[in-house]
């Protein structure tokens, strides 16, 4: 079960952010092939060579036919859904930083005292949080409001508040857990640099 | 006395080393429930609306186009390219790292990647040509920190946004609005290659008065084949910089195009990257996005808070009765920020300073690109300062050096810095010429 909700938040977040790129690049090849094949069709004109022209002008009406306008707004929530659940993922692999050099400097004792406080912290913050969300969520879900390019429901974007809220405070309450048990934490390192060894 | 409070606070929470995030989230919590009369939904949709902007959204497309560009290849051959260059020049092989992470820098918008794709490639050459580790060590941990002043930056999309949505008043009245993405990276432009030749003059000094190795001089046939093959990645310049400049795409766009043209020569071109490690790549730039997304929706909380509470406004008329100058601020920020440097990372110093600072900067009559550009310059300070400083880490993880002697090595570069930081901070036509020149403001 909890493999399985690891393996959700992984595939989730990097398939937001490769579809993100996706759209964002083919909105721009999208409007970049409109005014190319605008500058054809004027060209053909003017040569008189009314194959192209008829060519061009159907590609032209294909290309217009399709509409990318919502591209922007999609790749927002996209990246606020990958924000807020790659956030989760960030307690699980120690991303988040702090200024850590006072309490690295203290006693044993001390320092586990500090970061069990720090990481009860984040869990209350983000259960408050997650509460705030849900409670607009829940008040947004009696409106019709929809967002303005792709008119979908305002509370089903929204809810990526709530949900990675709760998910991250879980992550903070399973790290705690495994903290009071072993007494390690998740390490980030800044430094590595994957797949550069072999270079080397 | 209220701003003593929330700062107050704030401190307290980030010394027990929780996250900058969740500090400045607790901060703003508190502060809400026991002190202020904002309506908690107005903050509620501030959590939600945050991040709703399509510029911050520059920052996962840097980052993602970064980690494909780090995989090796493309700095493997800016390495070539570069030692073909200046190689025979004093410094050698260790001028050609400066060289690297300046070109690097021009493609990657953040200074620990830089220092990390560069150096770990360019250091064990180095030692292998005989070179102290601890010389190596010092260029690569400050000429890497040329990642954020040479465009893309990621630091410099943190500052457009830490300080949009306002307009503020200038000394004589006139309103300010905020400086764009690509002002500030055109901006760069001149200074990045100002430090770059700053600290190659400093390595070739010092090269020469230690009698370090050359390399024998490069014929131009060789000079041009490490140019070809280094080709694609240097052509991520054009699109990065000559896209936003010549307005083909906004600068979001720009690092949407370019994640893509990385992943298209890492994987294809250059094929340093099988398909398989792909998704690798994605997770790691989505776990790095959201930390960052995640600290810029809490501070833009927190500055929300400092704007109600009208903190900027208090500073700057006490700033105005206090006779501190244009000067004095200015001299007074760089203190500032170097010792928030030593203890903070870039990103967060920016988040919580920028807005604070910016609308006093502006009364006093300095130009908000200006103003930026000196920021970012003392953020690559705070890279390389101890006991927190993300490129010593980085290089020390690489030279397998202790981070004291890391940054014991690499003081002499920090110098040149901080007579750059000097340079940028009383000089402002420095950043302001070419943008200008442009035609950009």
């Amino acid at each position: 079960m909890l493999r399985w909700l690891d393996r959700l938040e992984e595939v989730l977040i990097a398939t937001l952010i490769a579809l993100a790129t996706a759209i964002i690049f083919v909105a721009v090849i999208h409007r970049y092939s409109l005014s190319g094949i605008a500058g054809i069709l004027s060209w053909a004109r003017a040569n008189d060579m009314p194959w192209l022209f008829d060519t061009a002008k159907q590609a032209f009406n294909a290309v217009r036919a399709i509409k990318l306008t919502w591209a922007q707004e999609l790749t927002i929530y996209m990246f606020i859904w990958m924000a807020k659940f790659g956030a989760a993922y960030g307690v699980r692999t120690g991303i988040h930083v702090g200024v850590d050099v006072l309490v690295n400097a203290l006693q044993p004792a001390q320092r586990n005292f500090f970061v069990m406080f720090s990481l009860l912290a984040g869990a209350l913050f983000t259960v408050i949080v997650g509460s705030l969300g849900a409670y607009f969520v829940w008040e947004l879900y009696h409106t019709d409001q929809v967002s303005p390019d792709l008119e979908w429901p305002m509370w089903i974007i929204y809810l990526a508040m709530p949900l990675g809220s709760y998910l991250m405070c879980f992550r903070f309450l399973q790290v705690a857990y495994s903290f009071s048990r072993t007494g390690e934490l998740p390490q980030h390192d800044h430094g590595h640099v994957e797949g550069l060894e072999q270079q080397a | 006395m209220t701003a003593f409070v929330i700062f107050t606070l704030l401190t307290v929470l980030m010394l027990t080393g929780m996250p900058v995030s969740i500090a400045l989230g607790l901060t703003v919590l508190t502060f809400l429930f026991g002190f202020t009369t904002v309506p908690l939904e107005s903050v509620a949709l501030k959590l939600f609306t945050g991040i709703e902007k399509f510029e911050i959204m520059a920052i996962p497309f840097f980052i993602l186009a970064g980690n494909f560009l780090t995989h090796g290849g493309v700095a493997r051959r800016m390495i070539d390219f570069a030692t073909s260059m200046v190689g025979h020049w004093h410094g050698g092989i260790a001028l050609a790292a400066v060289v690297a992470c300046a070109l690097f820098a021009a493609v990657s918008g953040s200074s620990p990647a830089t220092v990390a794709a560069i150096g770990s490639i360019i250091l064990p050459a180095m030692v292998r040509q005989g070179f102290p580790k601890g010389f190596g060590a010092g260029i690569i941990s400050t000429s890497g920190a040329l990642g954020i002043l040479i465009p893309p930056s990621i630091v410099m999309v943190m500052y457009a946004v830490a300080t949009s949505g306002a307009t503020y008043t200038g000394p004589n009245g006139e309103m300010v609005t905020s400086a764009s993405v690509g002002d500030l990276f055109m901006a760069g432009v001149i200074p990045g290659l100002v430090l770059a030749a700053m600290l190659g003059t400093t390595t070739m000094f010092i090269a020469w008065r230690r009698g370090y190795p050359r390399l024998d001089p490069a014929g131009w046939g060789e000079r041009w084949h490490a140019f070809s093959r280094s080709f694609w990645g240097l052509a991520l310049i054009i699109v990065v910089i000559g896209g936003i400049y010549s307005g083909a795409f906004t600068p979001t766009e720009a690092a949407a195009m370019s994640a893509v043209y990385a992943f298209v020569i890492a994987v294809f071109v250059y094929k340093d990257l099988g398909m398989r490690d792909v998704p690798k790549v994605l997770l790691q730039s989505a776990n790095m996005s959201a930390m960052l997304l995640y600290i810029i929706t809490n501070a833009v909380l927190f500055s929300f808070l400092m704007t109600h509470e009208g903190i900027p406004q208090a500073i700057a008329a006490w700033m105005s009765d206090a006779g501190l100058g244009r000067i004095g601020f200015l001299m007074a920020v760089n203190i500032l920020l170097l010792v928030a440097g030593m203890f903070m990372e870039p990103s967060a110093i920016m988040l919580i300073f920028a807005p604070i600072l910016f609308p006093v900067a502006v009364a006093l009559g300095v130009d908000p690109v200006h103003f930026g550009i000196m920021l970012v310059v003392n953020m690559e300070c705070g890279m390389v300062t101890p006991p927190v400083g993300l490129n010593l880490y980085v290089t020390s993880g690489i030279a397998k050096m202790g981070l004291t002697e890391v940054t014991i090595s690499a003081l002499p570069w920090f110098y040149t810095m901080l007579v750059f930081l000097m340079i940028v901070t009383y000089w402002p036509e420095l950043s302001l010429y070419l943008p200008r020149a442009l035609g950009m403001m």
